[in-house]
């Protein structure tokens, strides 16, 4: 592509981060604060120092012929197209791997340049199929582009001798091919691989002639251990490793940048379109969440969108056991606000109530809210974050006082001790999995806190890292000794802690924590962690200079799960690890807007922005927006919603995008309440098991058919941009307005940005943000207000919301549930790569060819002493329910413990978990369950249950499917 | 009300007094306990144990009863 250089346009200043992300710079910038001066070409550019000449020509305007280099991957130096010449310097030295020095004046266009570069070209091409016209690159192949501009008119060695044109294709990954017979063994596939994602699953295998680029030990991909994130597809100069979809579809006319709905990381994609049609998704070098990497989910997982299965007409029944009736848009309407007009009537203001979806967007969960509170009459509001990260919110505002993590991604670039507790990035969270992975390699010391022998320990190169396999349950135990060690070695930050936090809170802790009770040898009978290893991490996490500690479900999905975000604060504010770039306290989120939903005012006793809602001053700011008076009583909990509707007080529910029948916990339980409802309104994409149970079924939109925005696990507020219309016409925000209207509460949006400007009114930490904003810096951190107008990617850096830290004092309470002679073993349950949460999305692509059913991991040990071979099918009882799973022998667990996922609903994960809950939220204890196993020959009750009635509902849905096949034509197939 | 319904909410009491004795006297941990349910509990749950208080004190802890005392005695 020609680019015109404009000499009174100032391309490049220092420090100044306005390059474009999408054009290629050719190698990582140099992040020096010291700047040298060159001349390219005759002009002037001044960069950092250990810039490349590449790099500095390309800020310069200057565009040097490259194949092996990318500015994602560290200069490399095979390829030599990029050769120039510098003043003073003999030969042609590669500008990729040249750093710039003062003075330096360098020459990119010479006659002997020209031949060199043509030369090298003419090698190329001497084995490469000249197919250019059937080619799927065609259009868009670095190659090709290269070979133009080096004009390149003659291949004088012929095509006659020994090539590699008839390699045989690999296949076998779902999502993309390798052709080996395009590949100019450039090897940034490789180092994307190594450099990027952190796998090293790829390698150059023989050498000269015979060298080629293969999977793991020479296998097919899909065999390998490639965790097909992309990266190697994305690095491809020509068309070796290419998506299957631009195979068949043929390169993509236009892209709209927009944000994944996956995981809490938030990666920006460029979703590349034909017409209406997805081709596929590119990450986005510009998305400061991703820079430009992806994972198996968000670069390939997309095709749910336009499956058969899809929701594409309101349907309504009068009962679960009736078949479903397609209907317009105002009839379902008019029904749903009918029942719950009609509930109302009967049983009171209280007896209805809403929950919004941590998957929809900011715009769609405050209108669930607000129709809640201002439609419905009362709080009974909750979201998905109840059984994830409510402790989150509890805790973090208890001791730092605000219910967010406090850091970038970024951040864990400058972590000297990365402290991962109960949560597993390689899988739940991918991109930053592979960040934090490449810190390691660079040399932070890692620590982790898991029962489970989790990937982030086995990072290639990154040195030894400190396991802690506590027990599960132990959680608190183990925080407490860690920081018993810190305070009884003198590890504290004194200074930190003088000045940034409250001294009477933390004179009473230190006293309880200083107890030897407390101590890693005390604990060490509790969670069976050697006390050695404990006092050795403490001292790694205290001494580090920068400690980060990022976690997950596994620290909040327990009885004293705010406790234990609690104790992790402590930690850091006893450390001083709170308020700089490296340290920090992050709560990494499992879907992509659990944060956002929780900063939408989802829980039942916070309005937007965590604001109590029996605080007057705050209600009064609404009420004169809203209209209408608003609740001062806190509403129902998800969980005590339940208890309602099976006592019989509680009887309609409102469900957008949430499958509270697979994902909560004590699956008969949750079953029982929802067939107590009198009125049951799904809006989801797929008749998904919650559906089964509902009365009124709204077609939801997939991320790809809105506009809105996400706010990820940084805090970070991103734009969701439409790409195709929705497909039964309405956005969610629009139906959750229309819901409102058809009660006759008045809603009026023309567009979200709308909706975004009223919760920036009245939302304290959001009063910055708009649309236009947006646009303009590409993303913003919350608070984003007057103090901090583009926003606070580091909070707490000079003091808390509530003025000092609080430390707080974390007793710990063994869990009511334990091993027992009856149910000897614990059962913890977490999630796998390729699949997403209960699964709804990624089932329905070919993800599920990694993961095809949910097994038990157990260990050798256990399945010894009860005779289980790897493949068995094994029956799993708790206190509370049974469901059979097969065997699968690991050693990632201690003995005594097993694991699951939960990511299929015939699995009946859920039928073993109790409802045991976090003393402060009611987030369920999904990671600790006492259950015994044991061979069995056919599947449970519940299971044989589940497919009777799954049977039996797909079977009602079926007609109206037929009936809405012959209504739409297939828009996005 | 069920009686399911009615041993969660109890079980949720005990569990948040259990997790707040650290406070030091009764008086602390009752007063915590009771503003914890004030500032989370939705308004038919606390009217359930206030309602039982009155009827089965016997079946409560000490200080579940104290907690819910101290509940019923906040100001609307």
């Amino acid at each position: 592509m020609l680019h015109y250089y404009d000499p009174s346009v100032q391309r490049y200043q220092p420090g100044k981060n306005d390059l474009n992300p999408d054009f290629d710079y050719g190698t990582p910038a140099s992040l020096s604060e010291e700047l040298v001066s060159i001349s390219v070409d005759g002009r002037q550019i001044t960069v950092p120092e250990g810039t490349s000449v590449l790099r500095a020509s390309a800020l310069a305007g200057i565009n040097i012929p490259k194949l092996c280099a990318s500015d994602n991957l560290e200069a490399f130096g095979s390829c030599r197209l990029c050769a120039v010449e510098i003043e003073g310097r003999r030969g042609y030295p590669a500008s990729c791997t040249t750093p710039v020095a003062e003075g330096m004046s360098v020459t990119t266009q010479t006659g002997k340049l020209a031949k060199l570069r043509r030369n090298i070209m003419e090698l190329y091409i001497s084995d490469h199929p000249l197919d250019c016209l059937t080619c799927p690159a065609n259009g868009n192949c670095e190659l090709q582009d290269v070979a133009g501009t080096v004009g390149l008119r003659e291949v004088r060695y012929g095509f006659e001798g020994e090539n590699h044109l008839d390699a045989e294709i690999d296949d076998s990954n779902p999502y993309f091919s390798f052709d080996p017979s395009k590949c100019i063994v450039c090897s940034r596939c490789v180092r994307a691989c190594d450099e990027v994602q952190g796998t090293f699953a790829l390698t150059i295998e023989g050498r000269g002639f015979d060298s080629k680029v293969a999977a793991s030990q020479n296998d097919p991909f899909m065999d390998s251990e490639c965790v097909s994130c992309g990266a190697c597809v994305q690095a491809c100069p020509t068309t070796s490793l290419m998506e299957k979809s631009v195979i068949d579809a043929g390169q993509p006319e236009h892209s709209v940048v927009t944000t994944c709905a996956y995981c809490g990381v938030g990666c920006s994609f460029k979703a590349e379109m034909k017409g209406d049609q997805l081709i596929r998704m590119v990450p986005y070098k510009g998305g400061e969440a991703n820079h430009g990497h992806s994972c198996v989910k968000g670069r390939f997982a997309f095709g749910y969108a336009t499956h058969d299965d899809r929701i594409r007409e309101p349907m309504i029944r009068d009962s679960i056991n009736d078949p479903w009736k397609v209907v317009s848009w105002d009839e379902a309407l008019e029904f749903s606000a009918k029942k719950l007009k009609g509930i109302q009537a009967e049983y009171g203001r209280e007896s209805i109530g809403g929950i919004t979806s941590s998957r929809c967007t900011n715009e769609e969960t405050y209108l669930v809210q607000k129709l809640v509170r201002a439609a419905f009459g009362n709080n009974n509001t909750d979201t998905c974050a109840r059984v994830c990260h409510s402790p989150t919110g509890y805790g973090l505002k208890t001791t730092l006082g605000e219910s967010a993590g406090t850091q970038t991604f970024d951040s864990v670039m400058k972590a000297d001790t990365i402290m991962v507790i109960g949560a597993n990035p390689t899988d739940a969270h991918p991109v930053f999995g592979s960040l934090m992975r490449k810190r390691l390699r660079q040399g932070a010391k890692l620590i982790v806190i898991d029962p489970r022998r989790i990937d982030v320990l086995n990072t290639p190169h990154g040195g030894e890292g400190i396991h802690l396999p506590l027990r599960p349950g132990t959680n608190v135990a183990i925080v407490n000794a860690l920081a018993h060690v810190v305070v009884t070695e003198g590890l504290e930050d004194q200074s930190f802690i003088n000045s940034r936090c409250d001294t009477d809170a933390y004179n009473t802790w230190r006293t309880f924590i200083a107890e030897e009770r407390n101590s890693p040898e005390a604990m060490e009978e509790v969670t069976g962690v050697p006390a050695s290893k404990v006092r050795e991490a403490a001292r790694v996490y205290a001494e580090a200079g920068n400690g980060a500690i990022y976690y997950g479900l596994g620290v909040t999905e327990h009885s004293q799960g705010s406790t234990m975000v609690m104790g992790i604060a402590n930690l850091a504010l006893a450390t001083g690890n709170i308020g700089k770039e490296g340290g920090g306290v992050n709560p990494l989120r499992g879907q992509n807007n659990v944060q956002g939903s929780c900063d939408m005012g989802s829980f039942p006793h916070e309005l937007p922005g965590y604001q109590h809602v029996n605080d007057p001053a705050v209600r009064a700011r609404f009420q004169s927006v809203w209209g209408v008076p608003i609740d001062d009583e806190p509403g129902l909990r998800i969980p005590n919603m339940f208890d309602a509707a099976i006592a019989g007080t509680f009887k309609a529910l409102y469900v957008q995008g949430e499958d509270i029948a697979q994902s909560d916990p004590n699956t008969h339980h949750v079953e029982a309440a929802l067939k107590s409802l009198d009125c049951l309104i799904v809006q989801d994409i797929f008749l998904n098991e919650t559906a089964k149970y509902a009365h009124v079924l709204l077609p939801g939109s997939t991320f790809l058919e809105k506009n809105g925005t996400f706010t990820n696990a940084e805090r970070r507020i991103n734009r969701v941009r439409k790409v195709m219309e929705p497909i039964a016409g309405m956005e969610d925000w629009q139906v959750t307005m229309a819901l409102s209207n058809a009660l006759g509460y008045p809603m009026h949006y023309d567009h979200p940005s709308e909706i975004m400007d009223e919760i920036a009114l009245l939302t304290p930490t959001f009063t910055g943000v708009n649309y236009d904003k947006l646009e303009r810096l590409g993303s913003i951190q919350w608070p984003c207000n007057d103090n901090n107008p583009d926003g606070t990617p580091t909070m707490h850096e000079v003091d808390f919301p509530i003025g000092k830290g609080r430390f707080a004092v974390t007793e710990y309470l063994a869990t009511e549930e334990r091993a027992s002679r009856r149910f000897p073993l614990l059962l913890t349950t977490g999630r796998i790569l390729s699949q997403y949460n209960v699964g709804a999305q990624t089932r329905r692509t070919s993800n599920s060819d990694w993961h095809e059913e949910d097994v038990l991991e157990l260990h050798p040990s256990d399945a010894e002493l009860r005779g289980v071979k790897d493949g068995d099918w094994l029956g799993i009882s708790s206190r509370v329910g049974h469901t059979v799973l097969r065997a699968k022998l690991s050693t990632r667990m201690l003995p005594g413990v097993v694991y699951t996922t939960f990511h299929h609903p015939g699995s009946g994960a859920n039928v073993i978990t109790t409802d045991n809950s976090d003393w402060a939220t009611n987030c369920p204890e999904y990671k600790v369950t006492a259950v015994q196993v044991e061979v069995v020959t056919q599947p449970s009750d519940w299971q044989r249950n589940f497919v009777d009635f799954d049977k039996r509902q797909q079977a009602l849905l079926k007609p109206a499917m037929d009936k809405q096949e012959e209504n739409h034509a297939p828009a996005h197939k | 009300m069920s009686d399911q319904q009615l041993n969660n909410l109890i079980k949720m009491i005990d569990q948040i007094i259990a997790n707040n004795l650290h406070q030091g006297n009764d008086d602390k941990v009752t007063d915590v306990a009771a503003d914890h349910l004030h500032k989370f509990w939705a308004r038919s749950m606390k009217q359930q144990v206030i309602a039982y208080a009155h009827e089965s004190p016997a079946e409560l802890s000490a200080l579940a009863q104290s907690t819910i005392a101290k509940l019923e005695a906040v100001p609307e």
